[in-house]
């Protein structure tokens, strides 16, 4: 999922200067599970913009509905229709996909004028948790991991690099621009080695094929997953999720 | 490896050729509108060393460039220079464009080099490059000098002619990952490989030991330290350097020298004493000779060269 940071109200203020009535809206997907976007976080915006004497709309997008996808939030936009059409400014509370995807509908499907701002800052694809998670991808277009050890040094390495380690590695195998981080590189290594497959280390990678991240990339799908799919998997994943957990150690 | 003669295009690369025992130095542009002051490094340096690296951004601060600074030194002094190139600011383009611009301008040298990420220098909100790495870069120097072709196989019309160096950091947190790197960069064909500083034996020894018989010649970095500030930039902020306490100590002592020339005078002294050691060392180690990173500090470097004789 897409990790977000919130932005400082400061610059939200900045974007919001001259404009009275806003409307808040959140996002049920990746922004709720990272409370950057969920019910809690719309009701914290709304009232810190309200103290700086904002008239507030509060759009909630319950869990599953992310903004990023219209066929979902555009019901949530829809049904605020007539509220929204006097408002100044639209605050999203999503990564940048669904501030978009919401300009886009607000501006040119409900045929409104009005500027749509960030809330949030989107920080990367990111995994693992419960608490601490880290960004292992960043949609490349052309996954490495096949020859790197199920590590991807694109984005764990800090420079990116698919020849390394570089000279910088610190103490404890860190990395050179933050202590705090891991060397991709020695990782890869010591996971080559516990799969016995040190000699591809030495192997010589070609330079990433950078082609194939054409931005905007486009992606057509035939038969998108609908709500009543969704909700037909939920008793199965509720099941499952209610049943033995592994251990999670942070 | 043996080259003919028809393919050794630099004095480094023939002096390393010949067996002889290399010395080189280092120059570094600054942040200015000339090179006014490596040219008069250069001039000092001149009848000392074979050859003087010219640094890249160094550290990730941006200076003058290090192609345009090269060209200008080689062209004023007749030092030969070792064009450094970091992957850290240019895609595979821009670095084919400079290397194939280093050809032209009789550049016979580059040191081939990842670089520092540039947040850790003076423009932190620079966009980072690292298109190539450091043996990537390597191979596509090689593949433009030996088959006259890029890496996406364009052909290029009379290569230029030049020798390709890489780096090795013998105090890596973890030397067995990076004797693996400087082994893929050997495979990349790499022509010479020059050291991070080492100021400790054993770290030398190590990585040696670690390393094994290789076929390629190995210039061993040091440090000598002009000021205490200097040698304490290095402890503190380079990955994988250590300075000795005992001659941090020794150089922290003489900031206390009021004299300027008698503080001069010191800090030789405690250079060429603890470099007496480190170089009788050297000696009977497979280093094919000393990169000496006295930046402006090239009075220090014919007591070090006496004492390799």
């Amino acid at each position: 999922m897409i990790a977000q940071e919130q932005k400082p109200i400061e610059e939200i203020l900045g974007y919001l200067k001259g404009k009275r009535k806003v409307a808040v809206v959140g996002c049920g997907g990746c922004s709720t599970f990272y409370r950057t976007g969920d019910k809690a976080a719309v009701e914290k915006r709304a009232e810190e913009l309200m103290s700086k004497g904002k008239e507030v709309l509060k759009i909630v997008l319950p869990f599953s509905i992310q903004a990023c996808e219209i066929e979902k939030s555009g019901v949530w936009l829809e049904k605020n229709r007539k509220k929204l059409e006097g408002y100044d400014a639209v605050l999203v509370l999503s990564c940048g996909s669904g501030v978009q995807v919401v300009a886009d509908y607000i501006n040119e499907k409900m045929g409104f004028a009005v500027p749509v701002i960030p809330a949030n800052d989107a920080i990367g694809l990111v995994g693992g948790g419960p608490r601490s998670l880290k960004e292992t991808c960043q949609s490349c277009g052309m996954c490495e991991l096949g020859k790197t050890a199920g590590i991807c040094p694109l984005t764990e390495c800090g420079k990116g690099l698919m020849n390394g380690p570089c000279g910088g590695v610190r103490e404890g195998d860190k990395c050179e621009i933050d202590e705090k981080k891991d060397c991709a590189w020695v990782k890869i290594y010591k996971r080559m080695e516990q799969l016995g497959e040190l000699d591809k280390f030495e192997e010589i990678r070609d330079p990433h094929e950078w082609s194939k991240m054409k931005r905007p990339r486009l992606f057509e799908i035939e038969n998108p997953v609908g709500i009543s799919e969704m909700m037909g998997a939920l008793p199965g994943m509720l099941s499952t999720m209610l049943g033995p957990k592994p251990k999670l150690d942070e | 490896m043996k080259r003919r003669s028809d393919e050794i295009y630099s004095d480094l690369m023939r002096e390393l050729e010949e067996g002889r025992y290399v010395f080189t130095g280092e120059l570094e542009p600054e942040k200015a509108g000339d090179v006014n002051e490596p040219i008069e490094m250069a001039r000092e340096l001149l009848d000392l060393v074979v050859a003087c690296n010219v640094t890249d951004n160094p550290q990730s601060f941006a200076y003058v460039s290090s192609l345009a600074a090269s060209y200008q030194i080689q062209k004023e002094t007749g030092m030969e220079c070792v064009y450094q190139l970091r992957c850290a600011d240019r895609n595979r383009m821009a670095l084919l464009s400079d290397v194939l611009g280093a050809g032209v301008l009789g550049i016979k040298n580059i040191l081939a080099l990842a670089g520092d990420h540039v947040s850790l220098g003076d423009t932190p909100d620079a966009k980072p490059v690292f298109d190539l790495d450091s043996t990537t870069l390597i191979k596509l120097i090689r593949t433009v000098v030996s088959e006259g072709k890029d890496l996406a196989g364009n052909e290029i019309h009379n290569p230029p002619k030049l020798h390709v160096g890489g780096a090795a950091a013998p105090g890596a947190a973890h030397l067995k990952a990076e004797v693996a790197k400087v082994k893929r960069k050997i495979k990349a064909g790499v022509e010479y490989l020059q050291t991070q500083v080492v100021y400790f034996t054993d770290v030398l020894d190590r990585f040696f030991k670690e390393l094994g018989p290789v076929d390629v010649p190995i210039l061993v970095g040091i440090f000598p330290a002009r000021t205490f500030g200097q040698a304490d930039f290095f402890d503190k902020f380079v990955a994988g350097v250590d300075v000795p306490p005992d001659y941090l100590e020794n150089m922290r002592a003489t900031k206390q020298i009021k004299d300027k020339e008698k503080r001069k005078e010191e800090v030789d002294r405690v250079n060429v004493e603890f470099f007496t050691g480190f170089l009788e060392h050297l000696k009977g180690t497979p280093a094919a000779g000393c990169h000496m990173m006295a930046v402006g500090y090239p009075r220090v470097i014919p007591a070090l060269k006496k004492i390799m004789e």
